[in-house]
């Protein structure tokens, strides 16, 4: 190409009459123009400013102020353009704003008993529990001999036992787990003191389904084994805890109860008000606990001289009815979309 | 277990009203689970003088009575008793009282009769709960006060009306609270008074009675002991009312005198006793034993068993006449014409008594008890106590002596507490005379040594055996709000850290949940036919499902092997109740048998399982266009994105447009030939047969093996974001109809080499300008480096994509 500065500013004019002379009014036409004018690749200006090298020297200053200036015209035409359209967008007045929201999926949502589940894990989360897990099979020595439930006797009446079916002959009766406590002795079999944790799962009762029963449930199982661990530990942990799920303002007592692997055994009840009843309410059970039985602890070979420990475990479902209201444990299992949609 | 608080107030002078008695219980381990006020209520009913009597103008049998209930006016009542008669002192039911007659309440009102006024009513017993007497009013003594509540009076009488029952949860292991003076015993403890048991002659092995009954316990482990003693004479008929108050106030129904002497006696001290009509009993001999497999045997109840073996049998000289702890036989029960009893007193094996039951299917008041484990020297008190009973209520006498057959002799068992040791578990100091105390009320017989206590174990509580079973009895005793929550604790060594699969599952949730998925929660028990048929839907692997033994129904037979048709049972009740779009997700356990998964249980394996699924509109409705129903794609989209997430893009997919029994067609995802997932859509059959109007796809994951493989990926390490500006080409390649796309994509990615960044797809086409048998796929490739590309270097790429899919597919570059 034949390039001198002449040449340069007939162009240059020619250019500056088409560039004030574009109508822009729409994206697609900016975007032509930004193109033909500005592009990287095939922009006119950008072409034009890659011939001044091949200027005299003495002309290439000026040549670089014209086509600044070119470029300059173009952008202010680009920038006025797109600053118009984007004024006539937004001051568009039959633009209807009630329409609802495009909505690109529903809402989803998780199960009550997972959210119940995570606020309680939460909290002995930030109480220094670490979490652990274990198989819905179990074994009679993890659900229960190890725990310290004799042969035949009637605690294992306690929770009614799901057997499942034995594959090969002369073996021990595997069955559903009945609670999560075999995972502390899962636990501590893998392991050395001291202990700081919790188990939450589903356990598995042999009842039939009525508006109270179920045959599952989930559970969250606690375990401390440590040096000096005593009650009063246990009983720090478990109001923190209840003030931290009920509030602080929760009422709540702790009386005997027994379990074979702890001794003592305790019961945490909270009071919950019931303005329709004449007693203002009643306590609620809501949770078992106690110091680990020295036999536990032996059959898993800590010694129970040296190390004390405590444990706990709570259902999921009834708490969670007494704080939603709920009087039916089946809805949990029904999964209704108008159910799990109000949590 | 039911307590009476009269009863109960006989063996302790305690302070408690019935509401304190029964929250000290509970706090001290006799859990009561509710509190049942029984007898009349007699509020509202005061005592009146008849001041005159009148007849009624206009009824014959009425009479007009002005009654003085000091007040200082006098109420006419109309009466309609022929006993009633002026100065009388009679129960009145004043205005507003509600009397409860034949189950039915009556509310006294202001009314008139016959035309005259009557403000309030003249009680007989019967309308008052006080007996079945109707023949007249009641009639009070010159005691009583008028205007004083009829309640006062009757209590000023020593008339006990009413009674508090207490229904206590006891918990196994306290057989020794199965009793009402086992109960008092912690009452004594509680309330440091001592425990009155009454007092009871017990006779001296032999005597007459050992010519009359043989006892041979040829199983002396089975049954340790055996009492035996004779009454004769007796006249088997009704109780008398104390005693059917007493029994029916626990809810125990009334028999006859000699069955409710039994029960009483149990109720009182713990021990089950039977009684045997004595002329029935063969050749004047009791044996012991265990049963043969296959035995028969009819229980008083009528019903006919077959045994199994062990059951202890108590035989006379020909046949079985009861089962040891369980039940007496119909062949020597005690009925109208008995005027001989024999009466046992045993000691049961807890744990055969308890396997025996169970077997059997019964559960008695007497198993219950021996299943607990009875007190081990109560035998001969219990029946020396009943023997006594049944001769007075029988009217008939106690053959001299005992039989008290024990083979092994009894023994008592020491357990020493160490003082040091009790705030060590406990976390307080408890007195030691505290200690002591407690210990001596319970019957532990502490004895000091310098740092330990030694105790005896009293016969009645089995269930101590170590240290640890005292320091809770001292604990109970005390009181746990003794014990004073720590007010800090130290701060574990090792901060426990949220372990990775916590962490994935947490994104997995929020990613779902994002994507309009609802969580779900489904039975893990199917119904037999229902697991089969889903047994090998998704795992493409042959392993029986796990069945339960012992179910309570069949819909709970066996162990869900899948999440799918828990998901398909959700589907179906939502879609039942009206809903279209359905989207849910389930995080769970499966289970097979024997297995491809490390397990925890030999021959069972179990993993964690995620599942989704999607059917019907793909988004909500929306005014600016129709919504598509959800189709594969929309579920591989959102596996896809996940994997994206989960940084598991690598997973390897292998198509499968054959349908099995469960699936149309599928893609199986894996890792080095592992099964890890499927993304697939139902088959036809299977969404009919669960009523399921729009297609349905899921996908499933072992989330197990999924959350291993993510832990197993090393940590992100940074690579520089590229500053150089991207080059995007388009190519419209021309290939056979049948051609898989996927299969042209991976050769362009190999072709494209480290320049190419990103391969998409906008467009697939076939119609006008293609030949027939062909289509057109658009690809949009996207080129990128450490530097500006240049056109010849992305145009020599491209030309060799080209060529690839030109050689490898037989494609043509579309004009």
């Amino acid at each position: 190409m034949e390039t001198n500065l002449e040449y340069l500013k007939t162009v240059a004019a020619t250019f500056s009459e088409e560039i004030a002379g574009a109508e822009l009014d729409t994206p697609a036409k900016s975007e032509e123009f930004r193109i033909r004018f500005l592009g990287q690749r095939r922009g006119v200006i950008p072409k034009l400013f890659k011939t001044i090298p091949d200027l005299p020297k003495q002309d290439r200053r000026s040549a670089g102020q014209l086509l600044n200036a070119l470029r300059k015209e173009a952008q202010t035409a680009l920038e006025s353009a797109i600053e118009q359209y984007r004024v006539k967008v937004s001051n568009a007045s039959d633009i209807d704003l009630t329409l609802p929201g495009r909505r690109s999926q529903w809402a989803g949502s998780r199960h009550p008993i997972t959210l119940a589940l995570a606020k309680i894990t939460d909290i002995f989360k930030h109480m220094g529990f670490a979490i652990a897990e274990g198989p819905e099979i179990e074994d009679d020595w993890h659900n229960f001999s190890a725990l310290n439930f004799p042969a035949d006797h009637p605690a294992r009446d306690m929770q009614d036992t799901l057997f499942v079916e034995e594959p090969g002959e002369g073996r021990a009766g595997a069955m559903m787990r009945t609670h999560t406590s075999p995972v502390q002795i899962r636990t501590m079999m893998a392991g050395e003191p001291p202990f700081r944790l919790i188990a939450p799962g589903r356990v598995f009762r042999n009842e039939a389904i009525t508006y109270k029963s179920y045959c599952l449930f989930h559970q969250v199982e606690g375990l401390v084994v440590d040096q000096g661990v005593t009650m009063a530990d246990l009983k720090h942990t478990l109001s923190g805890f209840a003030r931290a799920f009920f509030g602080d303002e929760v009422k709540m007592r702790f009386r005997p109860s027994y379990f074979p692997f702890t001794e003592p055994s305790g019961e945490v009840d909270i009071w919950w008000d019931l303005p329709d009843r004449p007693e203002g309410g009643r306590w609620m059970e809501i949770l078992g606990s106690g110091m680990v039985h020295p036999n536990v602890l032996e059959a898993v070979g800590i010694d129970s001289e040296r190390y004390t420990g405590y444990a706990f475990g709570m259902g999921i479902e009834r708490p969670a009815m007494l704080r939603y209201g709920i009087d039916d444990i089946r809805i949990f299992y029904e999964n209704d979309v108008r159910f799990l949609a109000q949590f | 277990m039911k307590i009476s608080y009269n009863w109960l107030s006989e063996y302790v002078a305690h302070e408690y009203s019935p509401e304190d008695l029964a929250h000290a219980l509970t706090m001290s381990g006799l859990e009561v689970e509710e509190i049942l006020h029984l007898g009349p209520s007699l509020d509202g009913v005061f005592v009146g003088r008849v001041v005159s009597v009148r007849p009624h103008p206009n009824a014959d049998r009425l009479t007009l009575c002005d009654i003085d209930l000091g007040t200082g006016e006098l109420i006419p009542i109309v009466c309609g008793a022929p006993n009633v008669a002026a100065d009388q002192r009679v129960p009145v039911a004043t205005i507003g009282t509600h009397l409860i007659i034949d189950d039915k309440v009556l509310k006294i009102k202001k009314s008139k009769i016959r035309g005259q006024t009557s403000m309030g009513m003249i009680c007989a017993e019967d309308e008052l709960g006080l007996s079945d007497d109707h023949s007249g009013i009641m009639v009070l003594s010159e005691n009583a006060v008028i205007g004083e509540p009829l309640l006062d009076y009757m209590e000023r009488e020593g008339k006990k009306l009413n009674d508090t029952v207490l229904d206590i949860a006891i918990t196994p292991n306290r057989a020794d609270a199965t009793s009402h003076i086992g109960v008092a015993r912690d009452v004594s403890a509680l309330q440091n008074v001592p425990l009155k048991r009454p007092v009871i002659t017990i006779p001296s092995d032999g005597g007459e009675t050992t010519q009359r009954i043989k006892v041979d316990i040829e199983c002396p482990d089975m049954c340790r002991r055996y009492a035996a003693m004779i009454v004769t004479g007796i006249k088997v008929g009704p109780s008398p009312a104390w005693l059917k108050q007493r029994l029916e106030a626990i809810e125990l129904r009334s028999i006859n005198n000699v069955v409710d002497a039994t029960n009483y006696v149990m109720n009182e001290c713990g021990q089950p006793l039977h009684a045997f009509d004595y002329d029935r009993i063969a050749e004047q001999r009791i044996v012991v034993r265990e049963s043969v497999k296959n035995e028969e045997f009819t229980t008083l109840d009528g019903k006919k068993h077959l045994l199994p073996e062990g059951v202890v049998l108590i035989c006379d000289g020909e046949r079985p006449v009861a089962i040891g702890g369980i039940m007496g036989g119909e062949n020597s029960e005690v009925d109208e014409t008995t005027s001989n009893v024999l009466i046992e007193g045993a000691w049961f094996c807890p744990s055969r008594t308890r396997k025996s039951a169970r077997a059997l299917g019964m559960s008695t008041d007497a198993s219950y008890r021996f299943e607990r484990g009875v007190d081990t020297d109560s035998q001969a008190w219990a029946t020396t106590r009943v023997a006594a009973l049944i001769a007075e209520l029988g009217g008939g006498s106690v053959t001299p002596g005992i039989v008290d057959a024990h083979p092994h002799p009894l023994t008592t068992t020491r357990v020493d507490l160490r003082v040091a040791r009790v705030p060590k578990i406990l976390g307080i100091r408890i007195p030691r005379r505290d200690i002591l105390r407690i210990l001596t009320s319970l019957g532990f017989d502490p004895q000091e040594a310098c740092d330990t206590i030694s105790c005896t174990v009293p016969s009645y509580r089995p269930d101590i055996h170590l240290e640890i079973d005292l320091i809770e009895e001292i604990a109970r005793i005390y009181g746990f709000r003794q014990i004073k929550a720590q007010q800090s604790a130290p701060l574990p060594v090792s901060v426990p850290v949220t372990r990775p699969i916590d962490l994935l599952r947490e994104r997995v949730h929020a990613y779902l949940n994002g994507h309009g998925f609802r969580e779900i929660y489904t039975n893990s028990l199917l119904p037999d036919e229902q697991a089969l048929q889903f047994s090998q839907a998704v795992t493409a692997a042959d392993y029986p499902p796990v069945r339960t033994l012992n179910a309570v129904s069949r819909s709970m037979a066996t162990l869900r092997p899948s999440l799918l048709p828990g998901m398909l049972n959700v589907m179906q009740h939502n879609a039942n109740h009206g809903r279209r779009a359905l989207r849910f997700y389930e995080l769970g356990h499966v289970f097979h048998l024997s297995g491809h998964e490390a397990a925890f249980i030999e021959n069972y394996s179990e993993y964690e399982v995620l599942l989704f699924g999607i059917s019907g509109p793909v988004r909500p409705q929306s005014w600016d266009g129709s919504i598509p129903l959800a189709d594969f794609f929309d579920i591989k989209g959102d596996v896809e994105k996940l994997l994206s997430l989960l940084n598991l893009d690598f997973l390897q997919m292998e198509p499968c447009v054959e349908p099995t029994d469960i699936t149309a067609h599928h893609i199986t995802l894996s890792v080095n030939k592992k099964w890890i997932g499927t993304i697939a859509r139902l088959s036809d059959e299977i969404q009919a047969a669960y009523d399921l109007p729009d297609p349905v796809f899921f996908a499933t994951f072992n989330w197990t093996r999924l959350a291993l493989i993510c832990e197993e990926q090393p940590a992100a390490v940074y690579s520089p974001v590229p500053r150089y500006p991207v080059v995007e080409r388009d190519i419209a390649m021309v290939v056979d109809s049948q051609q898989p796309v996927g299969a042209m994509i991976n050769k362009i990615r190999e072709a494209g080499r480290k320049l190419l960044k990103n391969v998409d797809i906008f467009d697939i086409y076939t119609g006008k300008g293609i030949a027939p048998g062909k289509k057109s796929v658009a690809f949009s490739l996207r080129f990128g480096a450490n530097r500006t590309l240049r056109d010849q270097e992305i145009d020599h790429v491209v030309q060799i994509i080209v060529t690839t899919l030109s050689t490898q597919f037989d494609a043509e570059l579309r004009a």
